[in-house]
């Protein structure tokens, strides 16, 4: 599963990441033909990519290719149940991907349009917001 | 490519607020600049700007049209859209002159089947090209009929039309054919060094457990 190596110097613990605005870059298909472009911000855990990733490639079986455009490089920390405040901030518990509406999340090359639609359709699905099957050309809904 | 005749109304207040009462009214702003004149600030209406960008994409030229019966073509510059509706938010016109040659970028267009079980990368999506102003090719051909694993298109191996000419390096590589891959290949793909992934689970487990003792 994706996450960072050894996150930065003060970063293993902070704040919740802001989830206001629309995203600033990475809103257009660049690698291949098919992309997953989000319509709400949501924070995408490091599992929801790998199943939604696995649910592509087990769809599309072979002779395609996907491209995962978001790292999840924020870690959200969690206190252990039952205990008592104070004491200090909890321990990172997950990994997520900070997104905002208009990102693109994952990239699909296949040759068969269909089928990549369905891909895509079925990853959408562990997603945890709203999201929609964009061309390279220009969004569709 | 035909030039779009487009009216243009000046503008007047600028700033958000300013350009934000623009798109309420079904307009564009746009600014217009090139030839060493001074920049003017404009609105274009939003549907018909939308309809020519989406037919001539940014070879589109236009002919700006004003108030006062004079006009002016330009070239879309730089486009600014929403990512989520899809609208235009901002256009910059770069002016040009009948009979002018220009450098502009414009869309590849792959012909044909690549052979079988084969994955074609499209690494370019554009090709910078010099050519009249007022006679843009709307997009160029390249051709990937039959070509099999480890084959490239470059630029230079794409057909100009007559008066076109690149401006591109030849060797830039617009198209890489590879083996598709494999159904064991794309279920590796995710799974690169489990054994690292494992180790940082249990340093982090490590830590929390030394945090809650």
């Amino acid at each position: 599963m994706l996450m960072p190596r050894k996150p930065p110097k003060g970063f293993r613990k902070p704040h919740h990441p802001d989830r206001h605005g629309a995203a600033k870059g990475g809103t257009r298909v660049a690698f291949g033909e098919f992309g997953i472009q989000a319509l709400e911000p949501a924070y995408v855990t490091n599992r929801q990519i790998e199943a939604a990733r696995i649910a592509m490639n087990r769809h599309i079986r072979r002779g395609g290719k996907v491209w995962i455009t978001i790292f999840p490089d924020q870690a959200i920390t969690k206190k252990p149940a039952e205990t008592r405040m104070g004491s200090g901030k909890g321990s990172p518990e997950w990994w997520v991907a900070n997104i905002k509406p208009g990102r693109i999340l994952f990239e699909m090359s296949f040759p068969n349009e269909a089928i990549a639609r369905e891909a895509l359709r079925r990853a959408i699905h562990k997603l945890p917001m709203k999201c929609r099957i964009v061309t390279r050309e220009g969004a569709e809904g | 490519m035909s030039e779009v005749r487009i009216s243009a109304e000046p503008r007047t207040e600028f700033g958000k607020g300013g350009a934000r009462r623009t798109r309420r009214a079904g307009k564009v702003p746009a600014v217009l600049y090139g030839h060493g004149e001074k920049p003017k600030h404009i609105a274009l209406p939003a549907r018909d700007l939308a309809a020519a960008i989406r037919h001539g994409g940014m070879t589109q030229v236009f002919d700006i049209a004003f108030a006062d019966g004079s006009s002016t073509l330009a070239l879309p510059k730089a486009i600014q859209r929403d990512p989520v509706k899809d609208t235009f938010e901002h256009v910059d016109l770069l002016i040009v002159r009948r009979g002018e040659r220009v450098t502009v970028d414009v869309p590849v267009v792959l012909v044909g089947e690549a052979a079988r079980d084969t994955l074609v990368m499209h690494e370019h999506e554009t090709l910078s090209v010099i050519a009249d102003a007022t006679r843009l090719p709307d997009h160029l051909d390249a051709s990937i009929e039959g070509l099999g694993a480890g084959s490239h298109v470059t630029a230079g191996d794409v057909k100009l039309p007559d008066g076109v000419e690149l401006a591109a390096e030849p060797e830039m590589v617009l198209v890489v054919v590879t083996a598709a891959p494999t159904a064991e290949q794309l279920a590796a793909e995710g799974g690169e060094a489990p054994s690292v992934e494992a180790e940082q689970v249990a340093e982090t487990e490590g830590q929390a457990s030394a945090e809650a003792a």
